[in-house]
Parts: C-alpha cells; structure tokens; sequence
C-alpha cells in the first residue's frame, strides 16, 4: 500500500509531514525505532527543496511499505536539478570555532537511511528523491560505526 | 511541538521536538542564557539539523564568554545524531540512564 500527500512549500508544512508518516507507521504497523530516523530525513530533504528551489509548486511526499521497513519518495516540481546524493559531507572535525550552523542535514541522512536515489527529468523539470529505511540497513552507529556514507550513493 | 523552560533545579528544560519549524522558538529562549547551562534533553525527542545549528550557535556564544552548554539526558537515538555531526567533541554530554 502506497500512502501519498503534497505539502506546501513552507516549514509549517513539516508537524503535517510528521502526522502523515505517525499515521503510515501506525496504519502500516511499521516498526516504529525507523520512524525518527524517517522523520529527519523527510525533514532534511524537504526543507532543502523549500531553501534552496524558486518554484512555489507543492512538494508531493510518497510513503510505500517494504520489507522490513518504509521507502519514501518526495518529488518537487519546476524545479532546477540538484542531486543530493553529491553534496560534500560536512567536516565533522573542525574545532568549534570554525564550525558554523548548516550544511549538517544531507551529511545526517547517508548514515541514518539504507540508501537514497535522485533523478531528474529534464522534460518535467521533476527532481524525485527516494531513500529506504529499513531494520536490515541498521544505522551507522547500531554496527558500531559511524562510517556509513556509501550506501547512500546506491 | 516543543516547548522550553527553566527547570526547578534551574537547569533548562527542552521537551518535544526540536525541528526547523521550532527553531525560532528554541533559539529565542537559549538567546537568553548566560554562564555554564545544562539543557536537559531527557524530554527531547527529536532533533533535526536545524536544530543542531540553535545548539551550536548557543554553545559557541557562551564558549565566547568562558561559559558553555551542557547536554544531560540524551536519548540513543539523538546521542547517534550528535555522533555523526561530530557535537560530541564540542559538548559536553551525559546520556540518559
């Protein structure tokens, strides 16, 4: 079963994105330890397309069961293409005053989900971002580790 | 939902979810803080990179003025997120029993 809703482009939007995936989690009865993991990664992906994109279309968000878990597609429209899976990782090692606010969100979601994929339609001018979280692909720090970026570039 | 507050023991008290939309909010009342605080986490739970940024800003303000912010109560699902954003380096961090 395919859950589905489009959210406006704005930060008041993101308590209404959290109720949608409680009620998939719940409706779906998906193990619920996935869900703050889901929830930032939502949260992260949807705020770049309000920050960083001109277009004032609604952004639709997709929820589907798997396996073992959930696959989430948010799919933004009008847009320019930026694929999030090439973002730089943040340096976690900077001493505190050189650190600054930012650049954190898309470092976050490659070691909190199994995998995300980004395409774009030239045509449609579509960027489409789907990730996969599930209780086989077990966080980065459940393996005793925090070096888990790869598979986010599936 | 969040909300934010002095606790009895005059520690702060952060309860909810700390998202971009609460942000505002949270980074209004830590404007205020002076000295050496502890932010009592035992309630949060949820933290997005949004609200990372108001923890870093607060603790980069009150490390200018030989104070700091400390984190008491972190759950294991925010202790993995200050893991991977390197924030256990710069905060002091006590976890949740």
């Amino acid at each position: 079963m395919t859950a589905y809703r489009s959210f406006r482009r704005s930060f008041d939007s993101i308590p209404d994105i959290f109720a949608l995936t409680a009620e998939v989690f719940a409706s779906e009865q998906i193990d619920p330890a996935l869900l703050p993991s889901v929830d930032l990664t939502l949260e992260e992906l949807f705020t770049n397309m309000v920050k960083y994109s001109a277009s004032s279309a609604a952004v639709r968000i997709d929820l589907a069961k798997v396996p073992g878990g959930v696959e989430v597609t948010l799919t933004d429209y009008d847009v320019e293409p930026f694929d999030v899976t090439q973002a730089p990782d943040a340096d976690i090692d900077l001493p505190i005053e050189q650190r600054k606010p930012g650049g954190l969100g898309l470092h976050l979601i490659r070691r909190l989900v199994d995998c995300v994929h980004y395409e774009y339609s030239p045509e449609s001018r579509e960027s489409r971002i789907t990730f996969r979280k599930t209780q086989a692909g077990a966080s980065a720090s459940d393996r005793g580790t925090v070096a888990g970026s790869a598979n986010a570039h599936d | 939902m969040l909300t934010i507050d002095f606790g009895p023991d005059g520690n702060v008290v952060i309860a909810g979810r700390l998202d971009a939309a609460q942000c505002p909010a949270a980074q209004a009342f830590l404007d205020q803080v002076q000295g050496t605080v502890t932010l009592d986490c035992s309630r949060l739970e949820y933290i997005s990179s949004a609200g990372l940024g108001v923890l870093l800003k607060t603790q980069k303000r009150l490390m200018g003025s030989a104070g700091k912010l400390r984190l008491s109560g972190v759950n294991r699902h925010l202790q993995d997120i200050f893991v991977y954003s390197g924030f256990d380096k710069i905060f002091e961090i006590e976890p949740s029993p």
